[in-house]
Formats: C-alpha cells, sequence, structure tokens
C-alpha cells in the first residue's frame, strides 16, 4: 500500500514535470515569437503573412545562404541593411561540402532560400528544374563575361559576384636576392625553377594533397596554348554537347605542361603535403612560389607580415600578359517558389549598383565586379598579374562544361594519379571523359 | 509465506510475462526504429530499381538492375569496397593483437598500471577529424611534419606517407594507435572476469606463462574478442570520417571507401538511385561478412565449452 502510495506520487511529479516542461517550452516559444515579431516591428496579427507586411512598409525578412562564412560577405550585408531598409536579410552559412546537397534538398521540397548563392553548374542545374527566377533586366547591368556562365536557354539567372582568381604568389625577395628573372613564357618559367633548385631553394610551395592545385596549374597551360586560341575557343561547348573529348585534344599541351613533373617542380613527395603546410612553406620563406589566390593573402601574411610578396599569372610557350584561373566568385538567384520574391528582387537591384558591387569587393579585395562601370582599384599585391587581368585573360574552363562542370574534380584526382604515376596521361584524360559522360547523361 | 510473496513479485517482473505492458514499453522504441531506420532502409532499395537524380527529383522510372551493373562496372566503386575490407581486416585484426598482450600486461600487479592503462585508453577519447588533422601534421611529407623532419635531421630523404601504395596503410596505422586502446579496455574486463583458481591450478600443474596464456587466458576471453572483432569489421567497413579528414579518399582513388564514395557519387555528383544500389550492394557485404564471423565466433564459443 505505502509503495502504490509512493508511486502515485512519483508519477503525479512526473505528470507536474512534463506539463510544467511543456508550459515552459510553450512560453519560450511566445518569447520568441514576440522577439521576432518585435524585430519585425510587427503590431498586426499572428496571423499576418510577411508578404501583407510588406505591403504595410514593415520590414520583411527573407533567407540567403552561401558557402563562405558572413566575415565576406559583412560589408555588403551591412550595405544591404542601409540600402533597403524594408527587408531584413538572415545569412546562412553553409559549409561548401554540403552546400549544394543541403539547397537541393530544400529546393526539391518546394522551400529553400530567397536568394540562393549559385555555382555555375548549380545555376544551370536548377534553372534547368525551374527553381530559379529569370533575372535578364538586372542580368544586363552585368558584363557578358559574367553572366554567360550564369545562363540557360537565352536567360540570365544569377547575377555575378564578385570574381575570384588564382595566380602564382612569389617571394619578391627570394626573387631579388638571387637576380632571379621574372618568367614571361611557360619555358622560362622552368628554368626559374631549375635555377632555385640548383640554389637549394624549393621552387613551388604545392600541397598536391588536395586535388585542386595540379587542375588549376595545368587548366592555366592548356587556357594559354589552346582554348584561348582561334581553334580552342569553342572547346568548351563542343564539350559540354558531347561533341569532343579532352583525351585526344588536350593530350599534346599536358605533355608540354608534364615538365612540371619531370623536372622535379612536381614531385610525388607533395602528395603528403595539405594546402595550408604548403602555405606554410612558402609563408616562412622555404619556397619561392605559391599558387593560390586572393583568399589566402591575409593568411600569408598573417604568418610573415615581413614577407614581400606579389602575384605573376600563369604563362604559355608563347609570350603574353598571361593567365589566370578564375570567374565570377557566386552568382546571386532568386528561388522562383520563394514568397518574398518582391524583396529578393529589391536585394539584387540593390547589389546591382556600384555602391552595391564595392561594398561586397570590400571583404573580397582584389576580384573584380562585372558589372558596368564599377571598377576598383587592384591591390599593390597583385601588381604582377594586373596586365592579365586587363587584357581580361581570366578563364575558368570547367565553368563551360554545363552539367559536367563537377567532373573538374574528377580531373584533379586522376591528375593526382597521374603525378603518382599508376596511369598514363591517356587514361587520365580518359578517365575523365567517362565522368563527364556520365553527368551530361544523367 | 513472506518467501512465496517474493516468488510470486520475482515471476511478475521476468521477462516474457509482462503481457500487454510490453507492447508499450516497446511501442517508443520500435515506431523510432521502424521510421528513421527500416523505413529509410526500404525507400533505399525502392530508389536502387529507379532514375533517381538531382535532375530527376520527381517523374521516377523503374530500370531494373541497371544501377546494380553500373555499380560493378565502375572502377572507383570497386576500389572503395576492397579498401573498405582490407582496413576493417586489419585495423580489427591489429586491434586484438596488439590490444590482447597489452591487457594481459596490464592485468598484472605494478606501480604505473593504471596510468599505462589511461595512456592506451586515451587516443579513444578524441574525434577522428581531431585525431586526423593531429596525424596530418605528424606524418605530413613537408619539412614540418614530426617524422620526416627528424628523418631529414638524422640525413635521410623524405618519406612520404601518401603514395597511391601506402597511404590507406598509413590511415590505419592513425586508427590501431586510437582504437587499440579501447580494445584492451573491452579485454581487460573480460580477463578480470577469469578465475585466479585456473592459473593457480595450472601453476601447480606446472604450466609456464606461455601455456596459461594459451590454454586458460585466450579460450576465455572469447566474449570480447567477439565483440571487438564485429563491432570493429562492422564499424570499419563503414570508415568515413578519419578518411574525410585525413585524405578526402586521395591521392588519386588511393583512399576511397564505401561510404567517401557514396558521399561522393551518391550524394554530391546527384547519382542518387546509383548511391542507393551501392548502398545495398554494401548492405549485403557487410551483412554476409558479420554472419560469417558471428557463426565463426560462435564455433569457437562452443569448443571451448
Amino acid at each position: 500500500m505505502k509503495k502504490k502510495v509512493v508511486s502515485i506520487l512519483l508519477s503525479a511529479a512526473l505528470a507536474t514535470g512534463i506539463l510544467a516542461g511543456c508550459g515552459s517550452g510553450n512560453s519560450e516559444t511566445e518569447t520568441t515569437a514576440s522577439r521576432e515579431s518585435s524585430v519585425k516591428e510587427s503590431t498586426s496579427s499572428e496571423e499576418t503573412t510577411e508578404v501583407s507586411t510588406a505591403e504595410s512598409g514593415e520590414k520583411v525578412k527573407i533567407r540567403m545562404t552561401y558557402w563562405n562564412s558572413e566575415d565576406t560577405v559583412e560589408s555588403l550585408l551591412n550595405y544591404l541593411a542601409a540600402a533597403v531598409p524594408d527587408v531584413e536579410i538572415e545569412y546562412q552559412f553553409i559549409d561548401n561540402s554540403n552546400y549544394n546537397t543541403v539547397v537541393d534538398t530544400q529546393l526539391s521540397a518546394g522551400e529553400g532560400p530567397d536568394i540562393i548563392c549559385e555555382s555555375p553548374a548549380s545555376s544551370l542545374k536548377h534553372a534547368k528544374l525551374g527553381y530559379l527566377e529569370s533575372l535578364d533586366d538586372l542580368g544586363s547591368l552585368y558584363s557578358d563575361a559574367g553572366t554567360s556562365v550564369y545562363s540557360y536557354d537565352g536567360s540570365v539567372y544569377a547575377l555575378p559576384g564578385i570574381s575570384w582568381f588564382e595566380g602564382i604568389y612569389y617571394n619578391k625577395a627570394l626573387f631579388e636576392e638571387n637576380n632571379i628573372e621574372l618568367p614571361k613564357t611557360f619555358d622560362e618559367y622552368i628554368t626559374v625553377c631549375k635555377e632555385f633548385q640548383e640554389l637549394g631553394i624549393a621552387p613551388l610551395a604545392a600541397g598536391l594533397k588536395s586535388w585542386e592545385p595540379m587542375l588549376k596549374n595545368s587548366m592555366a597551360f592548356v587556357t594559354a596554348e589552346y582554348l584561348s586560341t582561334p581553334e580552342g575557343k569553342d572547346f568548351g561547348e563542343k564539350y559540354r554537347n558531347g561533341e569532343t573529348t579532352l583525351d585526344g585534344v588536350w593530350n599534346s599541351y599536358l605533355e608540354k605542361w608534364s615538365e612540371m613533373i619531370t623536372e622535379g617542380i612536381y614531385t610525388t613527395d607533395m602528395t603528403g603535403i595539405d594546402h595550408d603546410q604548403a602555405l606554410d612553406e612558402f609563408a616562412t620563406g622555404q619556397a619561392a612560389m605559391f599558387c593560390s589566390g586572393p583568399w589566402d593573402l591575409e593568411a600569408i601574411q598573417s604568418k610573415n607580415p615581413d614577407l614581400e610578396i606579389d602575384m605573376m599569372p600563369f604563362y604559355g610557350t608563347q609570350e603574353s600578359a598571361g593567365w589566370l584561373i578564375g570567374g565570377p566568385g557566386c552568382g546571386f538567384a532568386v528561388n522562383s517558389a520563394s514568397e518574398n520574391k518582391e524583396a529578393a528582387m529589391k536585394v539584387l537591384e540593390a547589389l546591382s549598383t556600384v555602391e552595391g558591387q564595392e561594398a561586397f569587393w570590400q571583404d573580397n579585395q582584389g576580384g573584380s565586379s562585372y558589372l558596368e562601370g564599377a571598377d576598383f582599384e587592384l591591390p599593390t599585391v597583385y601588381d604582377g598579374a594586373a596586365s592579365a587581368l586587363e587584357a581580361g585573360n581570366v578563364y575558368c574552363p570547367w565553368n563551360e562544361w554545363g552539367d559536367a562542370a563537377s567532373a573538374h574534380e574528377t580531373y584533379g584526382t586522376e591528375m593526382q594519379s597521374y603525378l603518382l604515376g599508376t596511369q598514363d596521361l591517356s587514361t587520365t584524360l580518359s578517365n575523365v571523359d567517362a565522368a563527364v559522360k556520365e553527368l551530361l547523361e544523367k | 509465506m513472506r518467501s512465496a510473496n517474493a516468488i510470486v513479485k520475482k515471476q511478475k517482473l521476468r521477462a516474457g510475462s509482462l503481457g500487454k505492458y510490453f507492447y508499450i514499453f516497446i511501442l517508443p522504441a520500435l515506431v523510432i526504429y521502424l521510421i528513421f531506420s527500416i523505413t529509410p532502409f526500404l525507400f533505399t532499395i525502392y530508389y536502387s530499381f529507379t532514375d533517381y537524380t538531382d535532375l530527376n527529383p520527381i517523374y521516377l522510372s523503374f530500370v531494373g538492375f541497371k544501377n546494380y551493373s553500373k555499380v560493378f562496372e565502375t572502377p572507383v566503386m570497386l576500389k572503395a569496397i576492397s579498401n573498405s575490407v582490407i582496413y576493417a581486416i586489419l585495423l580489427t585484426g591489429f586491434q586484438v593483437i596488439l590490444g590482447l598482450p597489452i591487457a594481459v600486461v596490464l592485468d598484472n600487479k605494478f606501480k604505473t598500471r593504471n596510468l599505462l592503462r589511461a595512456a592506451f585508453f586515451f587516443p579513444a577519447v578524441f574525434s577522428a577529424l581531431i585525431v586526423g588533422y593531429l596525424w596530418n601534421f605528424i606524418l605530413s611529407s613537408s619539412d614540418s611534419g614530426l617524422i620526416n623532419n627528424l628523418l631529414h635531421q638524422l640525413g635521410f630523404g623524405t618519406f612520404n606517407f601518401f603514395t597511391a601504395n601506402r597511404a590507406l596503410y598509413s590511415v590505419i596505422l592513425t586508427q590501431v594507435w586510437q582504437w587499440t586502446g579501447w580494445a584492451m579496455v573491452i579485454f581487460l574486463a573480460n580477463l578480470q572476469g577469469i578465475s585466479k583458481d585456473l592459473y593457480e591450478a595450472a601453476e601447480i600443474d606446472g604450466a609456464r606463462a606461455g601455456q596459461r596464456f594459451f590454454k586458460i587466458t585466450l579460450p576465455l576471453m572469447c566474449p570480447s574478442v567477439k565483440i571487438v572483432v564485429v563491432t570493429g569489421l562492422i564499424g570499419g567497413m563503414k570508415v568515413f570520417d578519419i578518411i574525410y579528414s585525413m585524405t578526402s579518399g586521395g591521392p588519386g582513388d588511393a583512399t576511397q571507401t564505401v561510404m567517401t564514395v557514396m558521399m561522393k557519387r551518391g550524394i554530391s555528383d546527384g547519382f542518387y538511385s546509383t548511391g542507393a544500389a551501392f548502398g545495398v550492394c554494401f548492405f549485403v557485404i557487410v551483412m554476409t561478412i558479420s554472419a560469417v564471423i558471428t557463426r565463426l565466433m560462435g564455433k569457437w564459443s562452443d569448443q571451448i565449452q
């Protein structure tokens, strides 16, 4: 009997606890709701939709996703908050490795962010599936170089952001102290590397544990030698239409580029070094050069503030202004299923002004804007790459591959196998062709 | 009378005689299991027979065994299965081969016993991502790499742990370091349950240390070895985090495992149906290996009894 009383009391206490828990949850929800409503400065009833809130002149809350952390768009968000005061942007960072998966899932469920930062490949996919709103009017304010990679079926589906580019950072002091001239061609570049090797200095720091360095370095050479020439200009278009292959076309160029391997500039030991370790080698003066872009400048300078660096472009066998690998950093697209399309468009309109581009550029210095009339001063650290930038020699070959753009990763990993000697060049390229074919046939 | 009441109460609490309460108690776990485990698995089987991709997410068509044949025609998928099996077998093997003697030694009484037990178990506390990051620096080919820095100072050349042939074994090495201590703890728990009388009797009969280990310790360690082997093999087959943090499947495809390929092709590249077929194949492989191991262990257990 006594036990029964105890158990009844315990049950009652448990039930009270549960109810109390629910109660506090409700009150918390209410608190959150009231907090949100205070943010929106809403005085209308809880049933009021955001659209009607917009109509009544109140703030509309929209969501924007991007794979870069908030500090890379801080100035832009501050600018937009002032330029579009009736819209509140909820910025959502999603890690690059999960970005497409998360956004794809949300969009396929008819939901997703109102403004989506897209890569050329993902914008093409989303445009095909009807997830994106056409942005032809705003797109006409940008140069074709920026909008072409975000176009599908004659319409623009994303507005190009500040461009990214990758070149070769070099240690100015090491070049000057050893009286080594800057190269102007690929052959001169190889000679420069040999000179450093003879001096016992590593010519190039490279984290080949990642598939990216060899992808960009070799493609920059092919761009200079072939893709930028009249014969190679339409290669990207033919490739995405399944009319040509890498194997059989790129072989001769990559055989020449393979001097990077045969001359010991890229070594098999480098597959045991990651990007950060390679950056350390360059920043601490152990290596004379390092291939990267503006995103690594702060890290290099913070590791060694005294290091004097500049950037040179990649070269082909003929003397030229040189080439940088790059393109639009991200494209801003509007979700066609968004309930706040009007607000999202207002934000993109504000972005498509010189002031908007300047605000975005503040946190991405070094890149350039595709908006007509928006020109920004290049930081002096990129003086050596200025001629390539002025000539418009910034190109990203896989952006032209359409639905198969993601195969650039396969290209990078296959090149690792080529470096390690587990396969020849023809097999390497045909493996990439097979991956591209599979993606195009999807 | 009191003892009779006690018996009745005991019988009421016995498993299997809970009546309707059995169903009430089992229901929450069953519902969660059905929703989050069985239903997705059935959907995976369904999708593996369709043309579901990121470009075709709604209007699915039945494609028969096309996705399954693609799995066996794709070299990276076969490589991933082979790497996963090698990884699981070697890691589990080393866990047992190294963990068992360490446990036997640390079962003896000596001053630093507890400290050594803690030291061996310590790596298992860290997440695989931290361990991967740490070992990346230790094994790096650059001069900042701990091992290569030592080699350079001793006048040797660089030893690259991440070539096409070595990368997988380098990752396994780090995992042996991390998980042998965990196996040791399981073995220790088992060892402490073995009666000391058996050893005393054997000693009186003149059995040497080696004989005592092989004739008494090893046979009676069957339950813990079974736990370590089964969990090690299944966990090893599903390895993802350490590969992701150390090599991301590279260089080339040298360290691709089932999970890394499934994530890349099945999810990132949008080949959902091929990924689903790969997942089903993987399930069959893991189930077969588990069944074989359980049966072998069962036979060993029967022999001892």
